[in-house]
């Protein structure tokens, strides 16, 4: 069923339909973040992976967040060209979240999905979506100048 | 065949007894296969926390191989490609440890993954780190998107076999906790089993001892009622006692009587019953009694045994049931006395050149239909007539000797001339002999001839 979902929408991407259909700003959600979340809007992280590569994949959609990290080794391989890799250390803002909203099939627990607007780096001043795993909160992050 | 009293408590016994062994070896190899069991687990927990631990080894070393390769991509420095080189070795060698310890274990899902880690790391191996270190120029960036991806997926999947490793393991524990608790269960069931088992036993047990009391009471106040009191009789003196053997048996058959037919003949009789208990007793007064009724028609001591064989056999079902038994007949004027023994070999007659033991004369009663001879001897002045039950010549030493006729014999000899205080001094050396726990019931007849004497002429 996934695996039709997610072949429906690479076909749409050839039109660029997809990525509108799974667009959700994290601006835009930050209305609906949800208690439960570790995190909260507004507070400053730092991107970081726990796995083997530091290194962090954040993407333009929550739904492709979650579908990449529920789907087989094939598919997901296909799907990592979507995805932007940003260096570990990088800071951003958080915008929203959504609690337990990406389960992997490896894992037993559940994490969330967070919306960030990303403040360092080449990609400063866009918005993704993180793995909530991936993501530090720091206090002393400091806010450069726009 | 119907089982009787005494052999159906004997029966209960043994099988209550039997019951407790059962339970004891059924508790016995419980816990021993408790304690297999347990030490099984033990095993199977300790080798999945080394895979555990080697699993740990593994992602460290995937993480070095990949920081190594990071270095000489930065440095180009080959000392990081023989540290890589090192790296994929150990990797490689915990790899197969793993393997072992998981096909040992059976856990088949977590071999698959571990086979689709090593897939992926070797397609790592090829696809980033193989080109990395052929061309070191090359900047690592191009391929960093793929990196991630791949050192995503084998967290991941590392992740997974973490899981399950830590769940067989909790199943284990789960399941060594399920055995103990299970072990405690069955050992308190049987503890129950036993208690109730030895309280059924002992309770038994003392109801058997109670019973056995109760009829052995009941068998002497049945022998007390039977045995014949000291009948006087003309130019004889008459001494008699009766042991009886040890609380923890029952009392046996053994009967004797002396009993006048006419002014000058009497009846001595001892006989003694096979068996013991009730049955037995009660047998002695059938004896007893129909001896008594036979001897008043007949005088012959030999037909005597004869009818009494045959109303025996027609009277006594029991095929285990014999008799032995010595019958006199005394003419107190002459002194004469004729006698038949059926298997009765404990009758002696001592004189003054000894004490010789007087034949038996045909077998025991109850076993056959055989004519029964008699034989007769003049009693002297002085003579003793000694009748004894087999608890005279059976009696056992402390060394476990039997006593047999000629101890009789010589017990006889050294007895005192008063047929009284003789009865009375054999039963006390047969006491003696068993150390106050005497094996079998014992009854002493003692006839001494005592003619008046005549008044020594002035």
């Amino acid at each position: 069923m996934r695996s039709a979902s997610l072949l429906l929408c690479a076909a749409m991407l050839a039109f660029g339909a997809c990525a509108r259909a799974n667009a959700a700003t994290p601006a835009a959600d930050a209305a609906a973040t949800p208690a439960a979340c570790r995190l909260h809007a507004g507070e400053k992280v730092v991107l970081f992976s726990a796995g083997g590569d530091p290194a962090v994949f954040v993407w333009d959609s929550p739904v492709r967040l979650r579908d990449y990290n529920a789907a087989s080794y094939d598919e997901a391989q296909a799907m990592a060209v979507r995805a932007t890799l940003v260096a570990p250390g990088t800071r951003a803002l958080v915008a929203s979240c959504r609690h337990n909203y990406v389960q992997s099939p490896y894992s037993e627990q559940p994490d969330d999905a967070v919306g960030i607007t990303i403040i360092t780096g080449p990609q400063r001043g866009h918005d993704y979506w993180v793995l909530g795993s991936d993501v530090r909160r720091v206090s002393h992050v400091a806010v450069p100048a726009p | 065949m119907k089982l009787s009293a005494p052999l159906a408590r004997v029966t209960g016994t043994l099988l209550l007894t039997a019951f407790l062994l059962v339970a004891l070896a059924v508790a016995v190899q419980g816990a021993f296969q408790t304690r297999a069991s347990i030490a099984d687990t033990f095993a199977r927990q300790a080798s999945i926390e080394q895979a555990q631990i080697a699993l740990e080894e593994l992602l460290r070393l995937q993480i070095y191989e990949e920081s190594l390769l990071r270095g000489y991509s930065l440095t180009h420095d080959t000392f990081y490609v023989d540290q890589y080189q090192e790296a994929v070795a150990d990797f490689d060698a915990k790899v197969a440890a793993i393997r072992t310890t998981l096909a040992a274990q059976r856990l088949d899902s977590v071999r698959l993954m571990l086979e689709q880690y090593v897939g992926l790391q070797a397609r790592w191996r090829s696809t980033i780190a193989a080109p990395m270190l052929s061309h070191p120029d090359r900047q690592l960036l191009e391929m960093d998107k793929r990196n991630k991806f791949l050192s995503d997926y084998e967290t991941k999947i590392v992740e997974a076999i973490r899981n399950a490793l830590a769940n067989t393991n909790a199943e284990l524990a789960r399941t060594t906790q399920t055995e103990l608790d299970r072990s405690s269960y069955a050992r308190t069931f049987w503890l129950l089993v036993f208690g109730l088992l030895a309280i059924l036993f002992n309770g038994f047990r003392s109801r058997l001892y109670q019973e056995l009391e109760e009829e052995k009471n009941t068998t002497e106040i049945l022998q007390r009622a039977f045995r014949s009191e000291s009948v006087p009789l003309p130019n004889c003196r008459i001494g008699s006692a009766y042991l009886s053997a040890g609380s923890h048996l029952a009392v046996g058959g053994d009967v004797f009587d002396v009993y006048r037919l006419s002014n000058s003949l009497a009846l001595l009789l001892i006989a003694d019953v096979s068996g013991k208990g009730v049955d037995a007793a009660v047998l002695t007064a059938f004896i007893k009694f129909t001896i008594r009724g036979i001897a008043l028609r007949r005088r012959d001591p030999g037909a005597i045994l004869g009818e009494f064989n045959t109303a025996f056999a027609q009277t006594v079902e029991n095929p285990y049931l014999f008799v032995s038994m010595f019958v006199g007949v005394l003419d107190t004027d002459s002194l004469l006395l004729t006698y038949a023994s059926a298997g009765h070999d404990s009758a002696f007659m001592r004189r003054s050149s000894g004490v010789q033991q007087l034949a038996v004369t045909g077998p025991v009663l109850g076993v056959m239909e055989e004519p029964f001879g008699t034989k007769s001897v003049i009693m002297e002045d002085g003579d003793i007539l000694v009748l004894a039950t087999d608890g005279l010549t059976e009696a056992r030493k402390r060394t476990g000797e039997q006593l047999r006729e000629t101890g009789a014999i010589d017990l006889i000899a050294a007895a005192s001339d008063d047929p009284q205080l003789l009865a009375d001094e054999l039963v006390a050396q047969v006491r003696a002999l068993g150390g106050n726990h005497p094996r079998d019931d014992l009854a002493i007849l003692a006839i001494r001839a005592d003619p008046p004497k005549a008044a020594p002429h002035a």
